[in-house]
């Protein structure tokens, strides 16, 4: 009944989505995985009339339709359950379910709570939640946020003709076992009223819901399996595309690190709310890969490191001693260096040039009693253009104007010649291309030949595995296992995955 | 050329187009001592804008500066006999303690600058009032001009005002373009977390950014006050809507990062062409403020980059 046809999608340098198609049947539950950056985002997005797909046609019974707005998709019975919960806390349940669509109760100007309210206990029967609708949406747990996110979209039912597909972005990703096993049954018997598309980085509960399940690679859909015919392995492989190559991640340049000093010194350190107990030394010259899902504490440690989150307990020294005010500044100061995920926000400055981008983080370096002396900023991004390849026109360009990786060679650029040597790489590839990757790789390499310290959070598992001389696997802010990962001797996916779900 | 290309040259166009316009009413706009006397009368106003400059170049605003100079003629007035000129001290230490009280209050209570300034500046009003005791104090014509006759002097026909302006646009210039501090207000204009990621002190440019809108303020207020010999809790209204015009149609966006002190000199005087102008075509003078608020609308709303507003409120 849903049904995409060669569905293109183009963003400046970026083919999101290639000739992508996609059906859906009633009551079907269909999956969707793939690696970060495979388009699944993008063709969801497309689903729910946030994008507006570039070519091909979305039909539903076979009319033709184009969504200018989410809304407009809604109107068609397309509802998506969002991933960060898109819920209004301050707002009580009953607004919320029915927020955007208040008119139906409004008597003579003012809205009939009783009659909004009535409304409400019966959309969240539909999900099994008991509680009361005038209830604030703060107070109820993550779980049960994510039922009445479900409820709001199968208000749907009511108010359109016609059959209902529903959106699931990761749903389970924050849920306790016990809630997933109770959201897939809800799930299983809603098929009566609905279609769904469930999105998941966890194989196995895509594999254990869904009747069919669409594998997505690079903007493609590169298989289509169906739930009886489904393994992890084989989908896994078809979600990486390759046997993974050692010599892409440069494993042949990966060389033992000196483990007899220590750069950073983490003694059961914990963060309240982020992560607990967590202990392990940074050597020089050591690749420490933090690895665990969205939200296991990973990115809280690299925060930490950097000065940004205070501990709560334990101990965290850097360079021989702890911070005695934890921030950013004294962090850099020690030569700290971060490459933040988000690197057109926090990695470079948009809106400055090459060169003041690259001495940002030293400008006294540069600079005579405040006085910055540009020429010798110039020189040394010439320098670095040249060492790292930076494809720019000239020291000038706005470095927000430079593509993904060459942005990425200029963050990392800033660091080194400073001189850092604790090097905390936040998803350092995220949505670049493969060449890009490929040179973020030997930098990698570069640096902790160099006898730089490196604590990084892959994109991908594979990178993970690839780049790191050790591997901390984290769940839930805790401490799981501890992989050594020389090269030739690598833990597999599976030895990771094991512990990290 | 496109249109995003020919932006940053739109004020000067704007200002080349005014001029002629003007001009071409009213030939005697045209000459060498009207444009000179034009000029030197804005004085002040230049030198609150130029202040107005930091504080917007990082993405803040001062909405305090008309009432730090109203505080400052009333000071400047009445200490006068007592510090001759190291009046003009006091005065310039009083405008930056305000613009660094706002800039903490913005940074470290998270009050938005909008408020915090508006805060300063009724504090500094009430100051203004209670020094004055609500009159209009006129400064003793002897002491005035033995400590501050230089200000309004005139050498070799280029009046002493203008010297002033000039070297205070190229403390100013140089301060945004060669210094560490300066790139650093860049910085926080075009990409705070970026900065912070980098590990610069951004609480503290925030604060000093302040500070100069305050002390460029206060040194207006000390013109004022020496130009018009006296002080009074009023002597300044109606400056602080023309020094934020003049920023933005200069080409300083409100969320910052762009522009500067050099744009802000060609808003001045694209502020001062349309002023005059309206004295030509003998639009009332009560229009003024209502024009130069339409100004400030067309103005922002033309310039403001939206990809980094994605909320307004």
């Amino acid at each position: 009944m849903y049904q995409l046809k060669k569905v293109d999608k183009k963003f400046p340098g970026v083919h999101a989505l290639k000739a992508v198609d996609f059906t859906i049947g009633r009551g079907e539950i269909v999956g969707l995985v793939g690696e970060n950056g495979a388009g699944k985002s993008t063709l969801m997005k497309v689903i729910y009339g946030a994008y507006q797909p570039d070519g091909g046609t979305v039909t539903i019974d076979g009319k033709t339709v184009r969504f200018q707005n989410p809304r407009q998709a809604m109107e068609h019975g397309i509802g998506m359950v969002f991933q960060e919960q898109s819920l209004i806390t301050n707002l009580t349940v009953m607004e919320n379910v029915f927020l955007g669509f208040e008119q139906q109760f409004v008597r003579f100007g003012v809205i009939d709570w009783k009659a909004m309210a009535a409304a409400a206990r019966h959309q969240l029967q539909k999900v099994k939640l008991d509680i009361d609708p005038a209830m604030t949406t703060a107070k109820l747990s993550f779980a049960q946020r994510q039922l009445v996110e479900l409820a709001k979209v199968l208000t749907l039912e009511e108010r359109i003709d016609g059959d209902l597909v529903i959106l699931l972005d990761e749903p389970t990703s924050v849920l306790a076992k016990e809630e997933v096993e109770l959201l897939f049954s809800l799930v299983r018997e809603l098929t009566s009223r609905a279609s769904f598309i469930f999105v998941s980085h966890r194989i196995d509960e895509v594999l254990e819901l869904s009747d069919r399940i669409y594998v997505m690679k690079d903007g493609e859909v590169v298989d289509v399996v169906d739930h009886d015919a489904a393994e992890v392995d084989a989908i896994q492989r078809k979600m990486v595309g390759r046997d993974v190559d050692k010599e892409y991640y440069r494993e042949q340049k990966q060389k033992p690190f000196d483990p007899s000093s220590a750069l950073v010194r983490f003694d059961a350190v914990s963060v309240a709310g982020n992560y607990q107990n967590i202990s392990f030394d940074l050597h020089p010259g050591e690749v420490l890969c933090l690895v665990g899902t969205e939200g296991s504490g990973r990115e809280a440690i690299l925060r930490t490191i950097f000065g940004l989150e205070k501990p709560s307990s334990g101990s965290v020294i850097v360079k021989g001693s702890p911070y005695s005010k934890a921030t950013a500044r004294a962090a850099v100061e020690r030569g700290v260096g971060y490459v933040p995920r988000e690197r057109k926000i926090e990695g470079i400055v948009n809106g400055m040039n090459v060169y003041e981008n690259m001495t940002l983080s030293q400008m006294a370096n540069y600079a005579s009693n405040g006085v910055l002396k540009i020429a010798e900023e110039k020189a040394l991004a010439r320098q670095w253009i040249e060492r790292l390849s930076i494809k720019t026109p000239d020291v000038y360009k706005d470095c927000g104007g430079l593509s993904g990786g060459n942005q990425q060679k200029v963050v990392l650029a800033k660091w080194r010649s400073g001189g850092s040597d604790v090097i905390l790489l936040d998803h350092p590839t995220r949505g670049l291309d493969i060449g890009a990757k490929e040179d973020v790789y030997d930098m990698v390499r570069e640096m902790s030949d160099a006898g730089a310290g490196i604590v990084l959070v892959a994109d991908t598992l594979e990178e993970a595995i690839g780049l790191s001389h050790t591997i901390i696997v984290l769940k839930d802010g805790v401490f799981q296992k501890r992989f050594d990962g020389s090269p030739g001797d690598k833990p597999s996916l599976f030895d990771l995955v094991h512990h990290m779900i | 050329m496109r249109f995003e290309n020919l932006k940053p040259y739109f004020p000067w166009i704007t200002l080349v187009a005014l001029v002629l316009l003007v001009g071409a009413f009213n030939p005697s706009f045209l000459s060498l001592s009207s444009m000179v006397s034009l000029v030197a009368d804005i004085v002040p106003l230049f030198i609150m804008a130029l202040g107005m400059t930091f504080a917007i170049y990082i993405g803040g605003i001062d909405l305090s500066m008309q009432q730090v100079a109203n505080l400052v003629t009333v000071v400047a007035t009445v200490y006068l006999m007592q510090f001759g000129v190291f009046v003009g001290l006091i005065c310039v230490a009083a405008g930056f303690l305000i613009g660094a009280a706002s800039g903490w209050i913005t940074t470290r209570q998270f009050v938005p600058s909008f408020v915090a300034t508006l805060a300063m500046g009724f504090i500094a009003l009430s100051g203004a009032r209670f020094l004055s005791g609500e009159r209009a104090l006129s400064m003793n014509a002897e002491a005035r001009d033995a400590s501050f006759a230089w200000m309004f002097g005139n050498t070799g026909g280029v009046p002493h005002e203008m010297v002033i302006a000039g070297v205070l646009l190229a403390l100013a210039w140089f301060l945004q373009t060669r210094t560490t501090f300066g790139r650093a207000l860049k910085a926080v204009g075009s990409g705070e977390l970026a900065a912070i990621s980098s590990g610069l002190n951004v609480d503290r440019i925030k604060i000093l950014a302040f500070a100069l809108s305050g002390t460029f303020a206060a040194i207006a207020g000390l013109m004022f006050s020496v130009k018009l010999s006296g002080g009074d809790a009023n002597l300044a209204n109606g400056f602080l809507i023309l020094a934020i015009v003049a920023v933005l149609v200069g080409g300083t966006p409100l969320t910052g990062g762009v522009g500067g002190v050099i744009n802000t000199l060609v808003g001045t005087l694209i502020v001062v062409v349309i002023r005059s102008a309206m004295v030509y075509l003998e639009i009332d003078a009560t229009m003024q403020q209502m024009v130069f608020g339409v100004i400030l609308i067309v103005a922002i709303a033309l310039t403001i980059d939206r990809s980094k507003m994605r909320i307004v409120k």
